[in-house]
């Protein structure tokens, strides 16, 4: 089996997984974890748009909590229903996004992540400062239900339908990829002098990325008080920031299936941990996992394969002496 | 607004630099020579601290006298972090370093958790609640004690670099390293020692950090981390002079914005000025590389 036949079979394996998950495992506690799983499928998406466009941000947690403080509060305010809140929360977080953008599209990789990595910590500060009569300070507020508790089966359609804007958010990213766009990102990553010299304005394009993942960032953030109905400041905090680092380099880092394959692997190995009773120890073995996956496996879970069967080829060439010459 | 309070912003500004001046001092070290920027740096700090306190209660030597076991020890771990994590990735992208620094950040931080657990500590200095008259004010003995502490570490730090043929070896590293190799100086030993030194310096600010009776637990290290960034940002990178103008502007700064804003403004305070330098230059107040 080839590798494209791999990926294909392998796609459609996953969301027909995703599919019937629900049914088949029939524990709440379960379809729960799957989802908030799927939640942060879409913050790790987010993260890697951004990556993609070569911008390595540590502060995303400040995108996810925007997007959920405003969904929150635009849901109160306006009594509108939270579905259709967590579009226009995330388009606030797009907003600022596009604003810390501003001050990032001429940093260098370092100055960037410390920027993005403060701007979560003056999000924080502000929320529970000047802002506290409206996000109620360190105690946080309540957040309106996705769905109401008193429909019949709501935890099995909020688990549709965050699968329905997890896969519209994948495939959305896919099509970005795919375009002018996406070649645009991945040109400046590689060389911004280049990309220019070829007609690409890196500030436009790199504050079109920002806007884009922080608009996805928020949509997870919303997405998710929405579903837990509660919201604190310590959601701005750096473990919300490193989780999607993590989870994407875990996968791959800018490619499509790489948020997911790690987000979803490394959410069972962390769940496994902590039922074997692993509590620091978990952080632990997840920073070695993630420091031997940079080091030893650059291209993540999802080059696996190709790094497998390179190493065959290698092999095999070694068996039979003298081939490689020969070819040569 | 009287002069009084204006002082003892300033005072308490200059100690609260001391501390971050040495962070500062070996981030510049390490990116001097190997040009990475170690974002767990401030987890050195925070073993530092631990290491100090450990020593301290279970010895009951002088606080200021095992700050130098910490420092050996960390020279030590230091080492082997460069070796075992750096040293493979070193010019495979910046991004990759940054990235590897948060594999560090949950390796240290819950490994110290595991070891000392996670709860928030401090320790009694034997010097605690001692005063001395400076000037007009009057201020904790230890405070002093700490200034002339990091003074002293510095002063070290320059002869060093500037009297040892080591020291020289790793200038010359950090100023060419094509060049430096080709006059026969071992880089990748000025890499390791580099590291280990600039590790020893955030043990010193973790010592210095106990000592002064502040609290500590494992998270601890990744604010005055941040505000070490801040700090080179604005003295410029790999300046080493740079870094301790930045921190003791810093300090004061800090202090002032506590003072006049709130509380809560300190940890912000540091990006608000990281953020706004970075608009106006983006290579840094005193940066002169375009790196």
């Amino acid at each position: 089996m080839d590798r494209e036949q791999l990926s294909r079979y392998g796609t459609i394996a996953v969301i027909v997984a995703a599919a019937i998950a629900p049914i088949v495992i029939s524990n709440l506690f379960l379809i729960n974890l799957v989802t908030l799983m799927l939640i942060f499928v879409i913050f790790a998406s987010a993260w890697n748009l951004l990556a993609y466009s070569g911008q390595g941000s540590l502060g995303h947690a400040a995108f996810f909590g925007i997007g959920a403080y405003a969904s929150a509060l635009i849901a109160g305010w306006l009594g509108l229903v939270p579905i259709l809140a967590i579009f226009l929360g995330s388009g606030v977080a797009a907003i600022i996004g596009v604003l810390i953008g501003l001050t990032c599209v001429r940093l260098r990789e370092w100055f960037l992540a410390m920027v993005t990595f403060g701007f979560a910590i003056i999000v924080q500060t502000i929320t529970v400062s000047i802002l506290a009569p409206v996000t109620g300070g360190w105690d946080g507020i309540a957040a309106p239900r996705l769905l109401s508790p008193s429909i019949p089966y709501y935890q099995l359609i909020e688990y549709y339908l965050i699968l329905a804007l997890t896969i519209g958010t994948i495939v959305l990213i896919w099509y970005i990829m795919k375009s002018k766009i996406g070649l645009a990102f991945s040109a400046i990553r590689e060389n911004e002098l280049e990309a220019r010299a070829s007609g690409i304005d890196p500030v436009r394009y790199r504050l079109l990325a920002f806007g884009m993942s922080a608009y996805l960032a928020g949509m997870a953030g919303a997405l998710q008080i929405h579903h837990i109905g509660y919201i604190t400041p310590e959601i701005f905090g750096t473990d919300l920031s490193f989780w999607p680092v993590t989870y994407v380099i875990f996968g791959g880092l800018g490619t499509l299936a790489g948020p997911v394959v790690g987000t979803v692997v490394l959410t069972i190995v962390w769940e496994g941990l902590k039922m074997a009773g692993f509590t620091f120890s978990r952080y632990v073995i997840v920073g070695i996992i993630l420091i031997l996956v940079i080091i030893f496996l650059p291209t993540g879970l999802v080059g696996l394969p190709k790094r497998l069967q390179d190493w065959r080829e290698k092999r095999s060439e070694k068996q039979v002496p003298g081939k490689g010459a020969l070819e040569e | 607004m009287d002069a009084g309070i204006l002082l003892q912003i300033l005072f308490w500004g200059i100690y609260a630099g001391c501390i971050y001046i040495l962070l500062a001092t070996g981030l510049n070290l390490i990116f001097g020579v190997m040009k990475i920027v170690n974002f767990a740096h401030g987890e050195f700090l925070m073993l530092g601290a631990y290491i100090t306190a450990t020593l301290f209660l279970f010895s009951g030597i002088n606080p200021y006298v095992i700050i130098l076991f910490s420092m050996l020890a960390l020279i030590g771990i230091g080492a082997v972090v460069e070796r075992l994590c750096f040293r493979p990735i070193l010019g495979t992208g910046k991004l990759n370093e940054i990235f590897l620094s948060i594999g560090l950040i949950y390796v240290i931080q819950n490994a110290a958790a595991m070891i000392w657990g996670d709860e928030w500590q401090s320790v009694k200095s034997p010097y605690a609640g001692i005063t001395v008259p400076v000037g007009t004010l009057t201020v904790p003995l230890d405070y002093v004690i700490i200034m002339v502490v990091t003074a002293a570490i510095l002063c070290g730090l320059y002869l060093f670099l500037n009297r040892t043929r080591t020291g020289r070896e790793m200038r010359a590293a950090s100023q060419n390293r094509k060049g430096a190799m080709l006059v026969g100086v071992n880089v990748e030993r000025m890499d390791i020692l580099s590291f280990g030194i600039g590790c020893a310096l955030a043990a010193a600010a973790g010592t210095l950090w106990v000592v002064s009776g502040q609290v500590f637990n494992p998270y601890m290290g990744s604010i005055p981390a941040v505000k070490a960034f801040a700090i080179i940002i604005l003295g410029g990178l790999g300046s080493i002079p740079g870094a301790i103008v930045g921190g003791l502007l810093y300090g004061v700064a800090e202090n002032g914005a506590a003072y006049f804003l709130g509380g809560v403004w300190k940890d912000a305070i540091s990006f608000v000025i990281l953020i706004v330098v970075l608009v106006i230059r983006p290579t840094g107040l005193f940066g002169e590389r375009g790196e």
